[in-house]
């Protein structure tokens, strides 16, 4: 398996997954299904963090594509684009999502304001999405152009508008100041998600046993407010410099550790059994051995961040 | 302006709207 092939594979996620989820959410107001409700925004979860990999693998087939004669550079600057700005509203619907489902654990339902918000950015992450998918057929599937001379003809004339990739891309290796902002960032982002991240598993593997789950647990948006400046910070560095990153072993490694580290964010949140630890509880066995693999994949993801340029080639 | 002063100045201004986010949101738990 490699890169192009692995975009073949996720790319679909985030175009069908969207629909789908869209769809589950609207079906779950007409029938007043409570449990549709949360499948759906539990799915919109899921897919913003599949995303990721369905982006990057996507980039990375790009750099390996550049220098193949058959593949027209500015129509795939076209998807590019369009998936980049795809991206952020998968992400944003994720987030939104998630939100829901913590403030379901609070007090018991969402707000109308954070569902409506949801369903506006995942109505609009539809409408990306499917021009994103649309965009990349054109790459290697000239048979489903309506008009081919058209196409060509704009391919032609692709201008950087300030959301393309080529503009912030020039906007992070442009500025001597966008790239230690965005570092600095990167770390405060690091400690916001890992210190709340590492008290809330802390807790469930026995300590400040006086405190119950759901305490800790209060305190988990601002790791997914860490999350997102790192995301943010991070998607900054790979556009800026694609190549020290996609031929980078290290961060293959971060990036398979924080998916599966981002689902145990999820797993908090939405499983019953780390709830029903109150104060003074022992967490079971399966939840203890949870907590102790989210540390580890915490820790592997900033122990990668930080060896990229040591195992791999970054700088 | 230096260059320390320039991205000292744009990670606080970025630290300020995460911290009234956070604050908002974390708010939105007592309702």
């Amino acid at each position: 398996m490699n890169t192009p092939h692995v975009h073949l594979l996720l790319n679909h996620v985030p175009t069908v997954g969207t629909v789908i989820a869209v769809a589950l959410l609207i079906l779950s107001f007409i029938r007043k299904t409570d449990g549709l409700r949360r499948v759906s925004l539990e799915l919109f979860c899921v897919i913003a963090l599949i995303t990721l990999p369905a982006y990057l693998s996507g980039l990375g087939t790009a750099l390996q594509f550049e220098q193949n004669p058959d593949v027209v550079k500015a129509i795939m600057d076209r998807h590019h684009d369009a998936a980049v700005f795809g991206s952020i509203f998968m992400v944003l619907t994720g987030a939104a999502a998630w939100l829901c489902l913590w403030q379901r654990r609070r007090l018991g339902r969402s707000s109308g304001a954070m569902i409506g918000t949801v369903l506006v950015l995942s109505v609009l992450t539809v409408a990306a999405m499917a021009r994103t998918a649309s965009l990349g057929g054109e790459i290697r599937h000239p048979e489903i152009l309506l008009d081919p001379e058209a196409a060509a003809a704009v391919t032609a004339e692709v201008a950087p508008s300030f959301m393309s990739a080529a503009a912030i891309a020039q906007f992070v290796t442009g500025h001597t100041w966008v790239w230690p902002t965005m570092e600095a960032l990167h770390f405060i982002g690091l400690w916001l998600l890992f210190g709340v991240v590492m008290l809330v598993n802390l807790r469930m593997l026995g300590m400040m046993k006086s405190a119950s789950f759901a305490a800790v647990h209060r305190l988990l948006p601002w790791a997914v407010l860490g999350l997102g400046i790192n995301l943010t910070t991070g998607m900054m560095f790979v556009l800026g410099a694609p190549g020290q990153y996609l031929e980078n072993i290290a961060f293959f490694w971060k990036m398979g550790l924080l998916l599966l580290a981002g689902l145990d964010v999820l797993y908090l949140t939405v499983f019953d059994a780390p709830w029903a630890v109150g104060p003074g509880d022992e967490a079971p066995p399966l939840e203890k051995a949870m907590a102790a693999s989210a540390l580890a994949m915490w820790v592997g993801v900033m122990y990668f961040g930080r060896m990229l340029p040591f195992i791999g080639n970054a700088f | 302006m230096s260059l320390a002063v320039i991205v000292s100045l744009n990670v606080l201004a970025v630290v300020a709207v995460v911290a009234v986010v956070g604050y908002l949101i974390d708010r939105s738990a007592e309702r």
